[in-house]
């Protein structure tokens, strides 16, 4: 596989983590261990670490050595962890001590998209363990697994999908994880991940289901269809999506919006090494040139609030466009600067270009604020053209 | 299993019905110690203490101001709501206006009691009911209401459970409560139209079921058309009768009315299955003389239809609505279930049929089907049932605003739930230290549309510039369709206090107390 397996590792105390790089890699980068699939010398491979704060650390690496093992789907391999620099090191080490407090916002390419994209259907529904020990841990791992993903592949459908589709992997997935299914366990704890799961599954079909009508691919799916006006960007996108691998360094210190800090809560937010992603990370995926052209058009009429929400609409299609996020922000600041609310708006600007350094409207509307204290939308609609 | 058996209620506006699983997994219809399988949602407060049921209906002759029949249709509404206006001008009882705009029942003067407190003794009955069949207590229960209900309206029928002693496992939608005990469940896919004509409403829902999974998708209704209005429909013209026949005008002595309307109850009830019948009240008036006055009539089929027909073209509107709001036509219906006693009448079944182009199926027991379907849920949620799963959404959007500004959706009417959406604002000024808001539901902007269900407060926010505090406020409607909030600051992540300034319904702690004094009142 060309983009490489993504192995994730565990660690439940600040002492694993210690032993992770003080004894189980050997001279700084190599680690050797048992993985259950074939392999081949070259492979790549992405270690996700993750620490007890649920913070994950994804660590690129090569394949120095792979022996199958006889009789078995098992290989050992000897992996070079190429992205485990001083800067990871020392991160990992500040973070030990409890003092971290990262102040660049780390540019984090999204997580990689499940390896198998799963169309759930009623036939695959999936036996839960009777032990409810090991019940709470697989939701425990499923939620911490989907928060992570964009909306279609929480559904673990393409992009494109149509209506069909997408209500056919929702229905199979919340065959699986309704909480009413687990209601016969009488343990709160397991109710309410299956609640929170199924939240993340409604949620992920709400908004398809919205995206699939603004695109004009679907009249109507289930009941009523009405637009939440202008949510904000999923949530766990903002913690995890922002920064720009394009220019990292530039990044670095410089913007203190409110990306400036992670956000620990509630999402697990992947912290991924900035010199990492060897292999072209599906950020760069650009699309959804229509709805931009439509935005832009209501922007440059001075409607900020459609704009907002057609932009919304296009962002659960093309959740890793940065071009198309920096602009929902850049609207909603103009909607907050409507309302006369400059620094509301100005941490929009600061988000909007944190999430794509080259959004020159952003750029350009708030270095207006901070000459003059204000700005004049009408005049400076211009730029949107 | 832990802490009691559980029971399946159909809490209905005019009569409840009780039903459990048996141990041969076969439902039972619980009955009244008359041996009826219905409970009139009637409660009489006498001096003596209140008696609910198929006795408190003397009530209605001998008290009428302090015998509360329908008080379902009370249940978290607010007092200037204009159904309630209009309620309030045709029912015997006084309604007033509670502490925090809720309607509440006024019995005598200095005596107000909410109607929580009223189907809690109703639900106490029917719990008692369950106690006597299983031999054991009872302290859950899964309650069916109306799928239009509202969030004040389904924490109104919880906290009336509470106070009954009953912890409310799910509140089941009346529409899939037909559905599943209908069988839906066993059955192919199919696309269902529910109609249920009972005592005082007509509710009407379309829902699919595919696959085992229950979807409600439109839901309409005309709260005040049912078998009540038909028998009223029927005394009004039988008291024209007696003014023609008879040359006396009983239209102003309660009782008289009282009895013609128990004969012509009765005479519907057989013309259901005969064309004609003989109605006959014995003693209808008796004269200053002291002579009773006997009145007896033949009753054909087209006469109490020809006066019920401008209640029955009543049927077809919410037919037709719940149609346009899943954008179906009649075609796409596959089968149509009749729910209700009221649906035993065959100019029923001949008007809906005629509204939605199909025979509607026949059930054995229309007034129990829900209680049926309820049971089931019972027996679903403790895993005795498998492969069913009800998806329930949003029956209306809940929207919320900040400073006395405009309301702003927040989850769209429709969202599956359970479902979670977030807004966020800021500080408006520098040290602000709370933030207030309102929650409404509705969608519309502008307020006075919409259901105000509570003013909430973030408080202690940290000390910061105005505008750098951005509260992140999530709102999220769980499984049975509860509303919860949660707050956090957005720069630091931190669980932020939630202070609560308003709220519709009963307070917790009085619910809390009630549950008390009911348990320990006999």
């Amino acid at each position: 596989m060309a983009a490489g397996r993504t192995l994730h590792v565990r660690c439940a105390t600040w002492e694993q983590v210690d032993a992770f790089h003080t004894r189980k890699l050997r001279r700084g980068k190599l680690l050797s261990m048992k993985v259950p699939f074939q392999t081949q010398n070259g492979a790549q491979v992405t270690l996700g670490l993750e620490l007890p704060n649920g913070v994950v650390v994804a660590i690129d690496g090569n394949v120095l050595k792979a022996s199958p093992i006889e009789g078995d789907s098992k290989t050992w391999i000897e992996v070079e962890l190429v992205g485990f620099t001083e800067e990871v090191l020392a991160r990992l080490r500040s973070m030990a001590k409890g003092a971290e407090q990262i102040v660049k916002p780390a540019p984090a390419p999204p997580p990689p998209p499940p390896s198998k994209p799963r169309v759930a259907t009623s036939s695959n529904v999936v036996e839960q363990p009777s032990d409810e020990r090991a019940l709470f841990q697989q939701l425990t791992g499923e939620l911490r697994r989907l928060r992570q993903l964009a909306v279609h592949e929480v559904l673990g459908v393409s992009r494109d999908a149509d209506a069909e589709t997408v209500r056919v992997a929702w229905m199979g997935l919340v065959r699986r994880h309704h909480p009413d299914l687990v209601a016969r366990h009488n343990a709160p704890a397991i109710t309410h991940l299956a609640e929170e799961l199924t939240i993340l599954l409604n949620r992920a079909y709400d908004r398809l289901r919205v995206a699939l009508v603004a695109e004009g691919r679907a009249t109507t799916i289930g009941s009523t269809l009405q637009h939440p006006s202008g949510w904000l960007v999923g949530f766990e996108d903002l913690s995890s999506v922002d920064g720009s691998p394009v220019k990292p360094r530039s990044a670095s210190g410089s913007r203190p919006g409110i990306q400036g800090t992670p956000v620990p809560a509630p999402a697990a937010p992947a912290v991924t090494n900035a010199n990492a992603a060897p292999t072209t990370p599906p950020s760069n995926v650009q699309g959804g040139e229509a709805f931009e052209a439509r935005a832009r058009a209501m922007l440059l009429e001075g409607d900020a609030n459609t704009a907002q929400e057609v932009l919304a609409a296009a962002l659960c299609v093309y959740p890793r466009s940065r071009p198309l996020r920096s602009l929902y922000y850049v609207a909603s600041a103009l909607a907050a600067i409507y309302k006369g609310e400059m620094m509301l708006a100005t941490s929009q600007l600061e988000t909007a270009l944190a999430h794509y350094n080259e959004c020159n409207e952003a750029a350009t509307i708030l270095e207006e604020i901070r000459k003059h204290g204000h700005v004049r939308v009408d005049e400076i609609k211009g730029i949107f053209r | 299993m832990k802490g009691g058996r559980a029971v399946g209620i159909d809490l209905g506006t005019s009569n409840s019905v009780a039903a459990v699983i048996d141990k041969d997994g076969r439902p039972r219809i619980l009955t009244t110690a008359e041996g009826a399988t219905m409970l009139p949602s009637v409660v009489w407060f006498t001096n003596d203490g209140p008696i609910i049921g198929e006795r408190a209906r003397d009530g209605l002759d001998f008290s009428p101001d302090t015998t509360i029949f329908g008080a379902k249709r009370l249940l978290g509404r607010r007092f200037d709501h204009p159904e309630i206006k209009k309620l309030a001008r045709i029912l015997p009882y006084d309604l007033t206006e509670a502490p925090n705009g809720d309607t509440w029942i006024q019995l005598t003067p200095g005596r107000t009691i909410s109607p929580e407190e009223v189907c809690a003794l109703v639900l106490r009955e029917l719990r008692t009911m369950a106690e006597a069949h299983f031999g054991e207590p009872v302290t859950r229960a899964v309650i069916t209401i109306p799928a239009w209900y509202d969030a004040a309206q389904r924490q109104a029928t919880k906290d009336a459970a509470q106070i009954a002693g009953l912890a409310v496992l799910r509140l089941l939608s009346e529409p899939t409560a037909a559905a599943l005990g209908h069988g839906a469940h066993r059955g192919a896919n199919r696309k269902y139209l529910v109609c249920d004509l009972g005592g005082g409403t007509f509710d009407c829902a379309l829902v699919d079921v595919e696959g085992g999974i229950f979807e409600v998708l439109a839901t309409t209704g005309d709260p005040f058309l049912g078998g009540d209005d038909v028998d009223r429909a029927a005394v009004e013209n039988l008291v024209r009768d007696v003014r023609t026949t008879k040359g006396m005008d009983i239209s102003t002595d309660a009782v008289a009315i009282e009895r013609l309307r128990i004969a012509a109850q009765r005479a519907k009830h057989e013309l259901s299955s005969s064309t004609s019948t003989t109605l006959h009240v014995p003693e209808l008036v008796q004269l200053p003389s002291g002579r009773n006055v006997e009145y007896s009539r033949a009753l054909r089929r087209d006469e109490i239809e020809l006066w019920s027909s401008p209640l029955l073209r009543r049927l077809d509107p919410p037919i037709r609505g719940a149609l346009e709001q899943a954008k179906r036509k009649r075609e796409d219906v596959e089968d149509v279930l009749l729910v209700g006693g009221m649906t035993r009448m065959p100019a029923v079944r001949r008007e809906i049929a005629k509204a939605t182009g199909r025979e509607p199926s026949a059930l054995d027991n229309p007034e129990e089907v829900v209680a049926v379907g309820a049971a089931l849920e019972v027996a679903r949620l403790e895993g005795t049932i498998e492969g069913v799963l009800l998806i329930d959404v949003a029956a209306r959007g809940l929207s919320i605003s900040t400073s006395g500004g405009d309301c702003e959706l927040v989850i769209a009417q429709s969202s599956v739930i359970p479902t979670r959406e977030h807004r966020v604002f800021g500080t408006r000024a520098d040290n602000q230290a709370r933030v207030e808001f309102d929650l409404w539901e509705g969608e519309s902007p502008e307020a006075d549309n919409n259901r105000h269900l509570g003013r909430y407060a973030v408080v202690d926010l940290p000390e910061a510039p105005a505008g750098d505090v951005l509260v992140l406020l999530e709102l999220t409607i769980d499984t049975d369709g509860t509303v919860r909030l949660g707050a956090t600051e957005l720069v630091s992540g931190e669980r932020l206090q939630l202070e609560q300034i308003f709220h519709a319904g009963l307070a917790r702690a009085d619910v809390a107390r009630l549950a008390r004094q009911l348990a320990e009142s006999p």
